[in-house]
């Protein structure tokens, strides 16, 4: 089903509705993108926070608009005008369409900015703004407009005279509060996406800052102002979070807790540091930052005593403590260098297990090395060595047709006598890459664990099968098998 | 050296198994093992074609059909083999235990249902668990043996020691295995994307869900006894185990239900007695000679045969039928004998219609008779519940069929394994009438480069997945009755629905086997029929049956010459429209091959062309020889049936009749690569040798060819004749009893209601809107004007044949979204007529939302209220506070508290609704107008645009441009019509039929598919009075209809048949889902292949393939 067209594909006569197999039908070098509800609730959210730069009374009208409370703020723009223009502008900017209007209640401004009729409406003109636009235009459920229409009641200024009761009756008592809410006959409550918090301090820049130092510095300002909000009604802060609000309409929350309530700036800054810290690359400031609010979300009175930060001596501490220990060792010795050898899921020795910087490493480690273990165990396969060669080397190998151990090998210009084998174990190289997964190619493998007379023990492989050089339809070009060392056991 | 492969799992074994039973076999046999045990898991729904294999090809395998237990109690996995019957018996009794306990398609099974029922199997265990070994050892002893594989796993002959150790120490032998999942190493790249479909993962992610390796195939005695060489006990093990199996499926050939008759010796007694009694009862005056001499020939044949219970079983149900009044017809080879019609399980007279009866019954064939029987669809369930009744659910159940993997379904599970997005395979699978025959189109639409290897890839799997089952479903109405316990001859599964089980066998499995099976079907022109006859013998006192139908009436035949066929069965589509007034039926036998001939077989075996030319004396009628002339002498010298086929190779080449049985079955479904091939030489040599001319003989053959996977048998077309002459015969008569039939039986046939009603009224039939004080649930008649004096122009040739003089009053089942209960209720407590929409109300007590609808379907007008006035008095009702659902008090003062509500409200005044917008809510809430027509609303800007009104286009000459408009009503693209679009439209004064030719629908393709309302500029062209347009261009102007109302632009007006609404597309995959035709389809799509087709694909072509069954025709 089509959910939303661009404008392409409108001039082309498709619309929403439509089954995306008929569309395609009709033009079948459509191109279309999965519906993601989330990623577009997710958008308006961002453009909520962004609109916070407005006002803290933001509210969500999803799936494509958004409520802003502008009363008692407007003035900090130089009136309604140019809080619009400034709004448009940066929207616009951001690279939306937008339309904006404002009235005297929630209900008009919302249907004169979906319906057409951008504008300022001041309180009384609600009526005749109303009056033209469809039904659909005050919120109610599809149904109920549908249900209107088909008695012909299709427009706003169709009921807006009519006796009520009967139309209460028909069509439930929400039709006329919606009507009587966008006319300001009931007051309507903003609802605002975000609690407003307790405490707020905020400063905009004339000069974009950019630098973490900049931005510490404001914090530190902020913290201060808090700090005297904060005493005088005795609280401490419990959870705080700065907003930074990008040049391009970006905005970063970092939220951060403490165990006990905190009024000093040092101590908050010091909190923050650790916080910006973890972000490392998170802290994008793009184009620099024209906005920071510090605000505090939670606030107690008295401050308890501090509860230390203790751990069990369980499993998933110690590997908290590999982590860490891998973060202090990076931190020192540069992400690069730290390395661990992940587990693959695959058959190919040297896809199956990956060399991955230690931290880049963390997310992915979790089962690897567990479930190679497992199923090696269930399947009975024989143990492979710890360590691989970089890259197999070729050896010269005499070994027993078709699918035998090699009696001597010469690896490295020395010879070795092989005096006990273990195998084959047969490795089949990745039919649907280009490469066939191994780095030599799509033959497939036959493993040996052998062991020559002084004790040594190799990992070895012919390459190539005699089966397939018997076959005609691939004996062409088709090599001998060849042999290979790829390990060595400890 | 010799070895059986015990391990052997097809892809019955589903998402796991990747090769068919058939190229099992087949490798089996080339890699000259002794035999072969099939086992999927917890199935034996491959054995029988595993067997047919075999038996047809003569293999020379043992063959010991199995199963592979998987346990849900965490038991290691067992393979089991019946010794004997009953041993087989107590397999498909355990399977059926573990299916009857799971969900369908699942098999729970636990050890001690194994132990249950161990007498009589040999078993193998895949583990070296001792407790196990010696717990099924006490149970069976002496027929468990332990499985031993050497699969390169490293260790394997450490692990082989170990085994032989643990064998020894539980005293069981060892056997080798293979654990086969495919029959050929090449087949690793389908086994990993089964993996992937199975464990619903990618390729790329697949990891270790896949195999390490392809060993896993079948391999040569050589081969085992090299890798067994420290065990060749284990091997040897294998040819024991094989003659301790002395079990053969062919045992369960023959299980008919014993049906003993009261009186009676033994069945064929009965059959015979029945038979001669029903000749009396047909033919009042004296059984004609030739009627008596087939039906002793016939009687002679079913005694020699042993068919006697197989017929007294189609009586009976069939006699059930009667005895309930429900309208039933039997099809197929045996139906159309003389037997069948004298028992009534057939009404074609085998003295009326001179028909061919080669295929019935020979005793060459040890092939059980073909009878499907239909019956009027809304009523078969009561026939399957009597069924269940006689037999009992031990002995009667229904058939399985086997969902394959098909063109679409393919390419979006490999598609899928793949890591394509959604979007692609949603590109690649979904395309409406995509490509036209180049795949490297539709790959290219999807944003793919047909040229990546990676693409490749994925087409060449699709293609080698295309015909692997995914699993088993419910057939239709295939039902299999057998003398004893059913569930010890095949197992039985929990279906989808609740209480519904099927057997894991399909219709062909059980054909094979000789397994009785009966086709009850639901057929929608029987309901039909029954209620037109029904509604004739009411309203015009005519009491009638199929059979007493008058026969051979001339007024049906001037009807159906001219093209008046809407609603009659079979030739009602647009392409038999197109050949009624060619081929101008004139007798029962010109219906049969009106029937017969507009076929894709027929069609492009190229033979309608001829055998029209021959039938108007255009060209001569010809025969090569004087005994085809026999053969071919009824349909003018062009073979049109399969019979003909059938009898050419046996009068012509020289074949069996058994040979052209196999022939026969080849034709029907081509499921096998290389079959064909040995026939054409047969069949060519063979008439060579008989002194044809090779060019004949192969001409011969390639027309059988052609309509080789369409063939269409006579004994169906002449059953499908009789029922398109009852119809046909209503229509001609009584079109008000038929519209209103046609209307009840619905869904049914071609058309929509609009059409339907449009017709009626074409008729003359006046149609009176549904309303709650005059309708009933269906449709009725009401007393009305005389039909021949309102006839539309174009009818007026049958002025003198109507005798229909009633009105249809529509009912309320044609408003969308009303119950039937509920429609009952508004009947029912109609004592009195209603006053007012509270009336309805208060007396139906139904809720507030079914009453609203009614308004919306304006079926309140005999009470003088509009549509929205009607809405506005429901919406009202019992509407305390926003439920929808308030039911009224009912009470004694229930009356007056309603009078005081409606009395307290003030009056309002609603805009009355404009005529356009009533039509295009109709069309919204009945799927049609009996106002108006919504293209009378856009005259004036049609006429500005140059159009003109359908009706103009009689009477103009060929080739007249011209510009036409109209709803669109069909749009269908046939298989055999090379890319061409047939759409039909309809305005205010008729119907026009558009023709777009390839070329110009590529130009206009979103206009074809997108559009409800077009202006279509072309030429006229008018062939034996039929008119098409020949489009050269389309417009949409499907923007005008929302001038009439806000939805306007919505109006459906689409018929049944519509192939944009309905794709059909799956279906016609499935009929060219043949072997050899599966090849030509593949190079036709994919040109690039056309290279490697020469050569043998390894691993794919190395065995022929059965592919998916072929729907019947």
């Amino acid at each position: 089903m089509i959910v939303a067209v661009d404008e392409a594909a409108e001039r082309l006569g498709l619309h929403a509705g439509l089954a995306l197999a008929q569309a395609r039908a009709m033009h079948p070098a459509l191109e279309a993108i999965a519906e993601d509800a989330e990623a577009d609730a997710g958008l308006l959210e961002k453009i909520a926070d962004w609109c916070l730069r407005y006002t803290p009374l933001v509210a969500l009208d999803a799936p494509d608009g958004l409520t802003l409370d502008i009363g008692g703020c407007a003035h900090l723009y130089g009136g309604e005008q140019q809080l619009v223009a400034d709004l448009g502008a940066r929207i616009a900017q951001a690279g939306f369409a937008y339309t904006i209007a404002i009235a005297g209640t929630i209900g008009a401004a919302r249907a004169a900015a979906h319906f057409g009729a951008p504008g300022s409406y001041t309180g009384g003109e609600e009526r005749g703004l109303l009056a033209p636009l469809p039904l659909s235009a005050l919120r109610l459920a599809p149904g109920t407009v549908a249900a209107l229409a088909r008695v012909g009641l299709k427009r706003v200024g169709d009921i807006v005279d009519l006796p009520r009761s009967p139309l209460t009756a028909r069509f439930g008592g929400e039709l006329l509060r919606q009507l009587d809410r966008a006319l300001g006959l009931e007051h309507e409550p903003l609802n605002p996406r975000l609690p407003v918090a307790p405490y707020v301090a905020e400063q905009r820049f004339a000069e974009p800052i950019a630098r973490e130092e900049d931005v510490l510095a404001i914090l530190t300002r902020l913290a201060g102002r808090l700090q005297f909000a904060l005493e005088r009604r005795g609280d401490g802060a419990r959870r705080l979070e700065l907003t930074l609000f990008r040049t391009d309409g970006e905005v970063r929350r970092i939220a951060a807790g403490c165990s006990r309530p905190l009024r000093d700036p040092a101590q908050i800054r010091a909190l923050f540091v650790e916080r910006l810290a973890a972000l490392a690359d998170a802290f994008d400031p793009g184009f620099g930052f024209d906005m920071a609010r510090l605000s505090v979300l939670v606030a107690e009175p008295s401050p308890p005593e501090q509860i230390g930060i203790g751990g069990g001596e369980n499993a998933a501490e110690a590997d908290r403590q590999v982590d860490q220990l891998a973060d202090r060792l990076s931190a020192r010795l540069g992400s690069r260098r730290v390395r661990r050898l992940i587990a693959q899921d695959s058959h190919i020795p040297e896809i199956a297990a990956a060399n991955m910087p230690a931290q880049a490493a963390l997310a992915a480690a979790d089962a690897g090395w567990p479930a190679f273990r497992q199923f090696r165990a269930e399947a009975g396969l024989a143990p492979r060595p710890l360590r691989l060669l970089q890259r197999p080397e070729p050896i010269e190998a005499v070994a027993e047709v078709p699918d035998g151990p090699p009696l001597r090998f010469r690896w490295r210009r020395a010879l070795h006598e092989v005096i006990a084998a273990e195998g084959p174990e047969r490795i089949e190289g990745a039919w649907w890459s280009e490469h066939g997964g191994h780095p030599s190619g799509n033959l497939a493998r036959d493993y040996f664990r052998v062991e020559d007379k002084s004790g040594l023990r190799f990992w070895l492989f012919r390459s190539g099968l005699y089966r397939d050089l018997m076959r005609e339809d691939l004996a062409q070009g088709a090599a001998a098998p060849t042999w290979f060392l790829h390990g060595t056991f400890a | 050296m010799h070895y059986l492969e015990f391990a052997t799992a097809s892809n019955f074994s589903f998402l796991r198994g990747a090769s068919h039973p058939e190229e099992l076999m087949a490798q089996a046999a080339r890699l000259g093992l002794a035999g072969i045990g099939l086992c999927d898991r917890n199935s034996v729904a491959g054995v029988v074609r595993a067997h047919l294999a075999k038996c047809e090809q003569n293999l020379p395998l043992k063959y010991h059909p199995g199963a592979r237990l998987v346990f849900a109690d965490g038991t290691p996995d067992i393979f089991v083999f019946p010794r004997d019957r009953a041993g087989w018996g107590r397999l498909t009794r355990l399977l059926t235990a573990g299916n009857l306990r799971g969900k369908k398609g699942e098999c729970l099974l636990h050890l001690d249902d194994l132990l249950a029922h161990i007498f009589g199997l040999e078993l193998i265990a895949m583990s070296g668990n001792a407790t196990l070994l010696s717990r099924l050892r006490a149970a069976a002893p002496g027929r468990v043996r332990l499985a031993a594989s050497m699969l390169y796993r490293g260790r394997d002959r450490a692990r082989l020691a170990r085994l032989k150790e643990t064998a020894r120490g539980c005293q069981v032998p060892l056997i080798a295995i293979n654990d086969v999942h495919f029959h050929h190493p090449d087949r690793r790249p389908l086994a990993d994307v089964l993996a992937c479909i199975r464990e619903k993962t990618t390729i790329e992610r697949a990891g270790r869900k896949l195999s390490a390796n392809a060993e896993r195939h079948l391999k040569s005695p050589d081969e085992m006894a090299r890798l067994f060489r420290d065990a060749p006990e284990a091997i040897e093990e294998t040819l024991r185990l094989s003659d301790e199996l002395t079990f053969s499926l062919d045992e369960l050939r023959y299980e008919y239900p014993d049906e003993t008759i009261d009186g009676f010796a033994n069945a064929q007694d009965a059959l015979t007695h029945l038979a001669y009694q029903g000749a009396a009862r047909r033919y009042p005056s004296g059984l004609p000679p030739k009627v008596r001499a087939t039906v002793e020939h016939e009687l002679a044949l079913i005694a020699q045969l042993q068919y006697a219970p197989y017929f007294l079983t189609v009586h009976d149900i069939v006699r059930f039928a009667r005895s309930q009044k429900i309208l039933c017809q039997g099809r197929g080879s045996a139906a159309n004998s003389a037997v069948c019609f004298c028992l009534g399980i057939t009404e074609v007279d085998p003295d009326r219609a001179d028909l061919l009866f080669e295929r019935f019954i020979s005793p060459e064939r040890r092939e059980p008779p073909d009878i499907d029987v239909d019956f009027e669809h809304g009523r078969r369930e009561e026939v399957i519940q009597y069924i269940y009744g006689k037999y009992g659910r031990e002995r009667a159940g229904i058939a399985a069929t086997v969902i394959c993997y098909r063109g679409r379904s393919s390419i979006r599970e490999v598609g899928k394994a793949f890591g394509l997005s959604e979007d692609t395979i949603g590109a690649l699978s979904s395309s409406i009438w995509g490509g036209g025959g180049d795949g490297n189109a539709d790959l290219a639409r999807a944003g793919l480069d047909p040229d990546s290897r990676r693409v490749r890839q994925i087409a060449a799997l699709a293609r080698e997945i295309a015909g692997f089952p995914r699993h088993l479903s419910q057939h239709v109405g295939g039902f299999v009755i057998t003398r004893s316990r059913l569930d010890e001859v095949m197992p039985i599964g929990n279906g989808a629905m609740p209480d519904r089980t099927f057997v894991e066998w399909d219709k062909d499995d059980l054909d094979a086997l000789g397994i009785l099976k009966i086709d009850v079907l639901g057929l929608g022109m029987l309901s039909c029929i029954r209620k037109a006859l029904d509604l004739v013998d009411h309203h015009y006192g005519e009491r009638l049956t199929l059979a007493t139908i008058p026969a051979e009436d001339s007024a049906v035949y001037r009807m159906l010459q001219r093209a008046d066929s809407l609603g009659v069965f079979q030739v009602e589509s647009r392409a038999q429209m197109t050949m009624l007034p060619r081929l101008k039926p004139a007798n029962f036998y010109d219906l049969v091959i009106e029937v017969a001939i507009v076929r894709p077989g027929p069609i492009q075996g190229d033979m309608v062309h001829p055998y029209l030319r021959r039938r108007r004396g255009q060209e001569q009628v010809t025969y090569p020889s004087k005994e085809l002339e026999a053969v071919l002498s009824k349909t003018l010298g062009v073979p049109l049936f399969q019979e003909q086929a059938m009898k050419i190779a046996i009068v012509a080449a020289g074949f069996t009749p058994a040979e052209a049985d196999k022939l026969r079955r080849a034709m029907a479904t081509f499921k096998r690569v290389g079959t064909i091939g040995s026939f054409q030489r047969k069949m060519i040599d063979g008439m060579l040798a008989n002194g044809y001319a090779r060019d004949f003989a192969e001409r011969c053959f390639h027309q059988i060819e052609g309509f080789g996977e369409y063939g269409f048998p006579e004994s169906h077309a002449a059953s499908f004749a009789l029922l398109v002459y009852a119809s046909a015969w209503l229509k001609c008569r009584y079109p008000d009893a038929f519209a209103a039939a046609l209307l009840n039986a619905q869904p049914m046939g071609f058309y929509a209601p609009a059409q339907i009603v449009r017709d009626a009224r074409e008729h003359g039939v006046a149609v009176r809107p549904p309303d709650v004080n005059h309708s009933q649930w269906d449709s009725t008649l009401e007393p009305g004007p005389c039909a021949a004096e309102r006839l539309h122009d174009l009818h007026r040739a049958m002025r003198d044949d109507l005798r229909a003089n009633h009105a249809m009053r529509l009912g309320l089942r044609e408003i969308k979204g009303l119950s039937e209960e509920d429609a009952k209720s508004v009947v029912a407590r109609r004592d009195v007529s209603y006053d007012s929409v509270r009336d309805v109300w208060l007396r139906t007590g139904l809720s507030p939302r079914v009453l609203e609808r009614l308004a919306d379907a304006d079926a309140f007008s005999s009470l003088g209220l509009t549509r929205r006035e009607a809405l506005w008095a429901a919406k009202a009702l019992g509407r305390v506070g926003d439920s929808d659902d308030d039911l009224p008090l009912f009470g004694s003062n229930a009356g007056a508290a309603a009078a005081r509500t409606v009395s307290r409200e003030p009056d309002v005044a609603l805009p009355p609704m404009p005529l356009g917008e009533e039509v295009v809510n109709d069309y919204r809430f009945l799927r049609l107008s009996l106002r108006a027509h919504p293209a009378q609303f856009l005259r004036g800007d049609l006429g500005q645009r140059g159009t003109l009104r359908n009706e103009a286009l009689r009477g103009l000459a060929n080739n007249t441009r011209v510009k036409i408009s109209g709803l669109v009503t069909c749009r269908q693209r046939p298989g055999s019509a090379k890319g061409v679009v047939f759409m039909t439209i309809e305005d205010e004064s008729a119907v026009a039929n558009v023709i777009v030719w390839p070329k110009v629908f590529e130009r206009v393709r979103p206009v074809v598919l997108g559009a409800r309302y077009v202006a279509v500029a072309g030429r006229v062209q008018e062939e034996s009075g039929v008119i098409h347009v020949i489009a050269d261009q389309l417009e949409d102007l499907t923007l005008l209809l929302g001038r009439l109302a806000e939805q306007g632009a919505d109006i459906d007006s689409l018929a049944r048949a519509d192939e944009v609404r309905r794709p059909i597309e799956d279906q016609r995959e499935a009929y060219a889902l043949g072997g050899r035709n599966r090849l030509l389809r593949l190079m036709r799509e994919m040109p690039e292949l056309i290279g490697d087709l020469d050569v043998t694909a390894p691993g794919s072509a190395h065995a022929p393939t059965r592919h998916a069954t072929s729907p019947r025709v």
